[in-house]
C-alpha cells in the first residue's frame, strides 16, 4: 500500500515552505519520526518527521523549490499494509496535521463518483461538496498542476468522465482565482483608481500569519491594560557593572535580560499570569514552565522566539540566548522550536520609541508586558526631588484569566525585582 | 413519430445507430447503397486487405531467403489482383453483416433509399415521410470529380477494388496519408506510381517529422511526386497513355482520384448552413438547424472514421442528456503508409508555434528487439512534452504496426499523463511497444537501450 505524505501545516498557520534538505533518497527504509526533508518557512527552518514506517517510493520535489502546504511530498511504501488495514491507514489522520488543513487527494483511492456506471459518465454530480476525506478523481496533469500552483485539488469541480478533474480544470480554477476581489476598501473606491495614488502589494505569508493572530487574540481575549513606571537606578548601576565584564566574554548585557528574569519569577508567585484558559472543557491549565517570548521586530515582521525555563536560568544565560535568537532571527534562521511553548511574553519597543503601549497578547498566553522607553526623570527620593532613571511598564493581561487585584500585584514584583535587582538573587 | 433518423450508415452513422438503439431511442437509419458507407466497403477496410496481401506478396519476394525459407521460385511468384480482391470482398461481407445484424438486434430500422430532408422534423426516403425529433447527417464525402472523357482513364477509390486489372503506371491525384497509402501499394505491385499534390508538400497534417520520414521513403522507392498541380481535368493533357502536367510528361495509364473529400451535402427543403463545401456543425456537431446533426466527413472537421464515430457517439449521448466533451485534439490520426505511421495531440510545429517549453524524445525501433526480429526496424516513436510537469503533449511513431500503437499514447492523452507514468508503466518484453517506455525514460531521464 502506498502511502502519499504531504507537506503538513506544521501549526504556524503556514502556507508554503521551501526545500531546504533532503534526508532521505528513494527506496530508503523510514521509520515513523525520522526525518524525511527539512523545509524552510517565512518562519521557521524545520525538519519534517515522516508519519509512517515503509520505504521511500517517491520524492516530490527538488532542493529549492516550493512546496504549498497540502502538496505531496513524499510516497512511502509501506510493506504489508492492504486491503482494510489500508484503508483505515488512508484514514488516520497526520500526527501533525491541524483540522481542516488543505490536502491534496493525491491517494490512490478514488471517490465515490469514479464507481458511476458508464451511462451517467461525466454527469455533474461529482462536485465539490463531495467529502474531503474522500480522495478526488484527477489526471497526472492535473495533479501535478494543482500541486504546481498550490491549489487543494479536492476544492476544483471535476468536469471529466465520471467528475475526474482534468488540466482544463485546475486552469479554470487558477484563473477565477486570480480574478481582482470584487470588494475594495471605501478609501479606494472614493478616490480615482490610479497607480500614483496606492500600491497593491500581496500580503506575505508572515503578514498573514501576524494578521490572523493579531485578530484571533483581540477577538478571544478580553483585553485589560495597566501601566506602571519603576525606578531603576540601581538596576542601571549593576547592569553597567556586569555589562563590562560580561561584554569580555562577547555577551551584551541588556536591561531586558533582567526583565526577562523579574518577569519570570514573579509568574512563578502569580501563577494566572501564567495560565491560559479552555474554555471549550471548562479548564484553566496553569503551567508550571515559565517560557519567556520575546518579540522581536525584523525586516519581514514581528517574530517572537522563546527564552525556555527563564526562572532556571542566570540573567548572564538570559542575556547570551537573548543575544543569539535575536540574531537568528534578523538572519530569519530560527526553527520552529524556538519559537514554540512560550507562556508569557515581552515586547521591548522602547529602544525604538514609545513611553506607554496597549500590547496586544500573543493567544492564547494570559499576559503580555510592554517595556517603554527608559529615560531621565525627576523623581522623589526621601522626600527630595532627585535625578532619576524611569521604565515605563504596559502589561496587557487576559481579564479572563487574570484579575485586576493578581495583575496588580504581579506588577509590583516585577517592580520590585527591578528596583532592588539584588533581590533577584535571593529568590 | 422517430426520436431520431439518422441519413448514411458509414461508421459515423452506423456507429450512432447502434449506440441510439442501446439507449431506447426509437430509430431508423436510411442508406442508398449498402450498409457500412466508405470504410466498409471501399476505403478502410478492402484496402488494408489489399495492403496485407501486397505485404505478403513482398515479403515472400523480398524476405524469405533471408528468414530461410527456401525452395521459392521468385520467378513463379505473382501477385494476383483479382484474387487478393475476393478476400477482401469476404471480409467486407462478413462486416457489414455483422453491423446489419447488430442494428437490428438493437432495433433500429434500416430504410434503403436516398433520403432528403423536408423540414428539422421530417425526412422523404423510400417514397415515405418519416416523422422525427432529431435527424443526423452522416453522409460522408467524396473526391471532386475530375473532368474526363476517356473512359476508365480515372478512377475513383469506390471503383478502385472493382477494377479487374491494374495498369503499369499510376498516377494518384491527392497528397493525404490515403494518397499516399495508395502510391505505396501499387508500387509494392511493381507499378510506376507518380503522386500529383496540389501543395508544396504532402500529408498537410503529420508533423513535419513524419513528413520528411515518408517523403524520404517514398524517394526510396521511387515513386515520384509532382507537387503544386492542380489535377481538375485531363483534356488536353492527356494522350495515349502520356500525361502532360506543365511540360512534365508521366506515363499515364489509369489516375486515382483521391483528392481532398469534400462533404456528400444531402438535398434539404430547408436551409442547412455550409462552410467549404462542408455542412457546418458547433462543437456538438449541431447544424445551423436545431436538432440537426452532421457528423463524419461531412462536417469537414476529420476525415478518420474513427472520429466520425466518436461523433456520433457524442450526439446520441447529447440527445439523451448527457454531459460529455469532445476534444478532437485528444484523437489519434492513423495513417496506413508503408511502414504505418500515426500521431496525436500537437505537432512539434505547433509547439513551436505556440511558444511551448517542451521536450522531444525519440527512440528508434533500430534499437527495439522485436522489431529486429520482424524485420521491421524502420521507425521511430517521439513524445513530445512538456518541459515543467511533464505532460504529453504529443506522440508520433512510425513503426509497422503504428495504427495498433498510437493506441497506446491515446490513452495517455486521454488520461492526461505525464512522461513519468509512461516511464513508470511497465511494458512486457520482447514487444515493439517497449519503445513508448524507452521514450518516456528518455523523457525523464535516460533511455536504457540508447
Amino acid at each position: 500500500m502506498r502511502y502519499i505524505f504531504k507537506f503538513p501545516d506544521i501549526g504556524e498557520g503556514l502556507e508554503e515552505g521551501t526545500i531546504v534538505e533532503w534526508h532521505v533518497e528513494k527506496g530508503q527504509s523510514v521509520k515513523m519520526g525520522d526525518s524525511l526533508v527539512t523545509m524552510e518557512t517565512d518562519k521557521v527552518v524545520t525538519a519534517i518527521p515522516s508519519p509512517r514506517d515503509g520505504v521511500i517510493a517517491a520524492k516530490f520535489g527538488k532542493v529549492g523549490e516550493t512546496v504549498h502546504v497540502g502538496s505531496a511530498l513524499v510516497e512511502i511504501d509501506m510493506v504489508g499494509v492492504e486491503g482494510e488495514a489500508a484503508v483505515a491507514e488512508v484514514n488516520k489522520p497526520e500526527p501533525v496535521e491541524e483540522e481542516g488543513a488543505g490536502v491534496v487527494g493525491t491517494l490512490e483511492v478514488a471517490g465515490n463518483s469514479a464507481v458511476l456506471s458508464a451511462s451517467k459518465e461525466g454527469v455533474s454530480s461529482s462536485s465539490s461538496d463531495t467529502n474531503k476525506a474522500a480522495k478526488v478523481l484527477a489526471t497526472p496533469v492535473a495533479r501535478a498542476l494543482a500541486r504546481e500552483s498550490g491549489i487543494d485539488i479536492n476544492s476544483v469541480k471535476g468536469t471529466g468522465p465520471a467528475g475526474r478533474v482534468t488540466k482544463d480544470d485546475i486552469l479554470r480554477f487558477v484563473t477565477d482565482r486570480s480574478k481582482p476581489a470584487r470588494t475594495i476598501s471605501s478609501a479606494a473606491v472614493s478616490a480615482p483608481v490610479s497607480e500614483n495614488l496606492v500600491e497593491i502589494e500581496p500580503l506575505s505569508q508572515m503578514r498573514k500569519t501576524i494578521a490572523r493572530n493579531m485578530i484571533q487574540s483581540k477577538h478571544n481575549a478580553a483585553h485589560m491594560t495597566v501601566f506602571e513606571e519603576v525606578e531603576i537606578s540601581e538596576l542601571d548601576r549593576i547592569r553597567k557593572k556586569y555589562k563590562e565584564i560580561l561584554s569580555q566574554n562577547g555577551i551584551k548585557l541588556t536591561y531586558l535580560a533582567f526583565i526577562v528574569k523579574a518577569v519570570a519569577l514573579s509568574l512563578k508567585k502569580f501563577r494566572a499570569l501564567n495560565a491560559e484558559i479552555d474554555m471549550d472543557r471548562g479548564n484553566m491549565i496553569y503551567k508550571k514552565y515559565y517560557n519567556i517570548g520575546i518579540a522581536i521586530d525584523t525586516p519581514k515582521g514581528l517574530v517572537v522566539p522563546v527564552i525556555r525555563n527563564a526562572d532556571k536560568i542566570s540573567v548572564k544565560e538570559i542575556a547570551s540566548q537573548i543575544q543569539e535568537i535575536s540574531d537568528k532571527a534578523r538572519d530569519g534562521k530560527l526553527t520552529l522550536d524556538e519559537m514554540k511553548d512560550g507562556t508569557f511574553t515581552i515586547t521591548s519597543y522602547g529602544s525604538i520609541g514609545g513611553l506607554f503601549a496597549v500590547p496586544v497578547i500573543n493567544y492564547p498566553q494570559a499576559a503580555i508586558l510592554g517595556v517603554g522607553r527608559i529615560s531621565k526623570r525627576p523623581v522623589v527620593k526621601d522626600d527630595a526631588v532627585v535625578p532619576g532613571l524611569v521604565l515605563p511598564l504596559s502589561l496587557s493581561v487576559d481579564h479572563r484569566i487574570a484579575d485586576g487585584g493578581e495583575t496588580a500585584r504581579f506588577v509590583n514584583s516585577v517592580m520590585d525585582y527591578l528596583a532592588d535587582p539584588v533581590s533577584i538573587i535571593m529568590d | 413519430m422517430y426520436d431520431l433518423i439518422i441519413i448514411g450508415s458509414g461508421p459515423a452513422g452506423y456507429v450512432a445507430a447502434i449506440r441510439a438503439g442501446q439507449v431506447g431511442l426509437k430509430t431508423a437509419i436510411i442508406e442508398k447503397n449498402v450498409i457500412g458507407g466508405m470504410c466498409l466497403n471501399w476505403g478502410c477496410i478492402p484496402s488494408k486487405s489489399m495492403m496485407e496481401s501486397v505485404k505478403l506478396y513482398q515479403r515472400i519476394v523480398k524476405d524469405s531467403a533471408r528468414f530461410g525459407i527456401e525452395g521459392i521460385d521468385k520467378k513463379a511468384v505473382s501477385f494476383n489482383w483479382s484474387k487478393a480482391i475476393k478476400r477482401a470482398d469476404t471480409i467486407v461481407k462478413r462486416l457489414t453483416g455483422g453491423v446489419e445484424f447488430l442494428l437490428k438486434k438493437n432495433g433500429v430500422e434500416i430504410i434503403t433509399g436516398e433520403a432528403k430532408i423536408v423540414s428539422a422534423n421530417s425526412v422523404l426516403a423510400d417514397n415515405r415521410l418519416l416523422e422525427t425529433k432529431n435527424i443526423i447527417i452522416a453522409t460522408g464525402s467524396s473526391s471532386p470529380k475530375i473532368q474526363n472523357s476517356v473512359e476508365g482513364l480515372v478512377v475513383e477509390p469506390k471503383k478502385l477494388f472493382a477494377e479487374r486489372e491494374i495498369p503499369q503506371n499510376i498516377v494518384v491525384v491527392g497528397k493525404t496519408p490515403v494518397a499516399i497509402e495508395l502510391a505505396q501499394l501499387f508500387s509494392m505491385m511493381e507499378r510506376n506510381v507518380t503522386i500529383v499534390s496540389d501543395s508544396s508538400l504532402i500529408m498537410p497534417k503529420a508533423d513535419s517529422y513524419v513528413r520528411n520520414f515518408m517523403s524520404a521513403r517514398l524517394k526510396k522507392e521511387k515513386i515520384d511526386i509532382v507537387y503544386n498541380v492542380s489535377l481538375t481535368s485531363t483534356e488536353g493533357i492527356w494522350k495515349d497513355g502520356i500525361l502532360n502536367l506543365s511540360g512534365k510528361e508521366i506515363s499515364c495509364d489509369i489516375i486515382i482520384n483521391a483528392g481532398d473529400r469534400k462533404g456528400n451535402i444531402i438535398s434539404s427543403d430547408i436551409e442547412i448552413a455550409k462552410e467549404n463545401g462542408y455542412i457546418k456543425v458547433d462543437e456538438d456537431c449541431e447544424t445551423s438547424v436545431k436538432g440537426i446533426f452532421a457528423v463524419g466527413d461531412v462536417n469537414g472537421v476529420s476525415m478518420f472514421a474513427h472520429i466520425g464515430s466518436a461523433q456520433g457517439l457524442h450526439v446520441i449521448n447529447k440527445l439523451k442528456g448527457i454531459e460529455t466533451k469532445l476534444d478532437i485534439s485528444k484523437l489519434p490520426m492513423n495513417m496506413y503508409t508503408v511502414p504505418e505511421a500515426a500521431q496525436i495531440g500537437l505537432t512539434e510545429d505547433e509547439l513551436k508555434a505556440g511558444n511551448y517549453d517542451y521536450k522531444v524524445s525519440e527512440f528508434p525501433l533500430s534499437a527495439n528487439g522485436k522489431a529486429q526480429t520482424e524485420g521491421a526496424a524502420e521507425g521511430f516513436v517521439r513524445i513530445l512534452s512538456d518541459n515543467k510537469i511533464g505532460e504529453v503533449l504529443g506522440v508520433q511513431i512510425v513503426s509497422q504496426n503504428a495504427t495498433d500503437m498510437i493506441n497506446e499514447a491515446a490513452a495517455y492523452i486521454q488520461l492526461e499523463s505525464t512522461v513519468y507514468d509512461i516511464a513508470h508503466t511497465v511494458h512486457t518484453h520482447p514487444t515493439v511497444s517497449e519503445v513508448f517506455m524507452e521514450a518516456g525514460f528518455e523523457a525523464v531521464d535516460q533511455a536504457i537501450h540508447k
